[in-house]
């Protein structure tokens, strides 16, 4: 019990002296899943108990994944009218994205010789984080690696991807707010919200879409993945 | 204080959400994981005007800034995956950098593509 409030409290300090250099030196590098987990790392390990100790404060936090998820369907419904509008170019570019994302890691990864439960892992990178870690077990795949596999992803979209779309000619808010929001989740949509609203709320939209897509698309991966 | 109260409630409304998601997921036809066909319950919700927004906004936009805190223990996890990242680490980044690009491109490429469904764009001035 003693052990679960210490650690609690270590993950909320940890979380806010993060947001407080985040907010100092705004970048995708400093965002503060990617400082906080290593100060908590080191923390738990120079106290002695490792994740051992750790682990009731862990089930207590991971807990709130559920509520956190459900809420994503506030802004999905704030932002409808993208759908309304634009619901087919949504639908394909949401669906596409993550076919070609998943596709594309399953199969490197195969010709990498990395293992199975790795390609499993790889292949649900752009789901929101919550739900790919939700989804791990059912792929065969171990939830902290999806968990640093989707940060390390969202980290690598959020730096890279404005500068590709604009190399690539994808100039519309439309566009640019499809491919952060279906390949990047989180980071993705705090990026596109800097570039604007509108492009923020697109965004958001196929964040919350992505997310049932690598939900839908983890069932034939699984199988895919057991044959083989 | 009032506010404080207010918070609770609509938090306690998508833990609701939630937990009859997780009574309901078993039950579907597709093994969708729980805390997304809550997300999905609660869109139709909204959808349907059953649940208004301003019952929940404050909580849901809560939720969102700090989504990152939630996930942090489960990262913290890979602590025990040392050996697999040192021996893995650097095509595990090859993988991610290769296909995030990959999906960023195809997702942007159909995003703009003329001639899905919508009248095209009057020509740029």
């Amino acid at each position: 019990m003693t052990l679960t409030l210490l650690g609690l409290a270590l993950t909320v300090l940890a979380y806010a002296l993060s947001r407080w250099i985040n907010r100092r030196h705004p970048s995708p590098l400093t965002m503060p899943v990617l400082l906080s987990t290593p100060m908590v790392m080191v923390a738990i390990t120079l106290a002695g108990n490792g994740l051992e100790g750790y682990r009731g404060a862990s089930d207590a936090i991971t807990w709130w994944l559920g509520p956190a998820t459900v809420s994503l369907a506030v802004p999905l419904h704030r932002h409808r009218q993208v759908l309304l509008d634009h619901g087919v170019r949504v639908a394909a570019a949401v669906v596409g994205g993550t076919l070609v994302a998943m596709v594309t890691a399953v199969t490197l990864a195969r010709l990498l010789g990395l293992q199975a439960p790795l390609q499993a892992a790889l292949g649900l990178k752009s789901a929101t984080a919550p739900v790919a870690i939700a989804l791990a077990h059912q792929v065969g795949a171990d939830a902290p690696v999806v968990a640093g596999i989707v940060v390390a992803s969202a980290l690598l979209g959020t730096i890279l991807g404005p500068a590709l779309l604009t190399r690539l000619g994808v100039r519309s808010p439309l566009g640019r707010g499809l491919a952060l929001g279906t390949i990047s989740s989180g980071q993705g949509v705090a990026q596109a919200f800097r570039e604007g609203e509108l492009t923020g709320a697109i965004a958001s939209v196929a964040m919350a879409l992505a997310a049932v897509a690598v939900a839908l698309l983890a069932l034939p991966l699984a199988a895919f993945l057991r044959r083989s | 204080m009032r506010r404080i109260m207010v918070l609770a409630l609509q938090v306690a409304g998508l833990i609701a959400v939630d937990q009859v998601a997780i009574a309901l997921t078993p039950h579907l036809p597709l093994p969708l994981p729980s805390n997304l066909v809550g997300m999905l319950l609660l869109a139709l919700l909204l959808l349907t005007g059953l649940v208004r927004e301003s019952w929940l906004g404050q909580a849901a936009a809560l939720f969102q800034r700090h989504l990152a805190f939630f996930f942090v223990p489960i990262a913290v996890g890979l602590m025990a995956y040392g050996s697999l990242l040192r021996q893995h680490g650097l095509m595990l980044l090859l993988v991610i950098l290769v296909s995030t690009a990959a999906g960023i491109a195809a997702a942007g490429w159909i995003g703009t593509r003329p001639g899905l469904g919508e009248r095209p764009p009057a020509p740029a001035p």
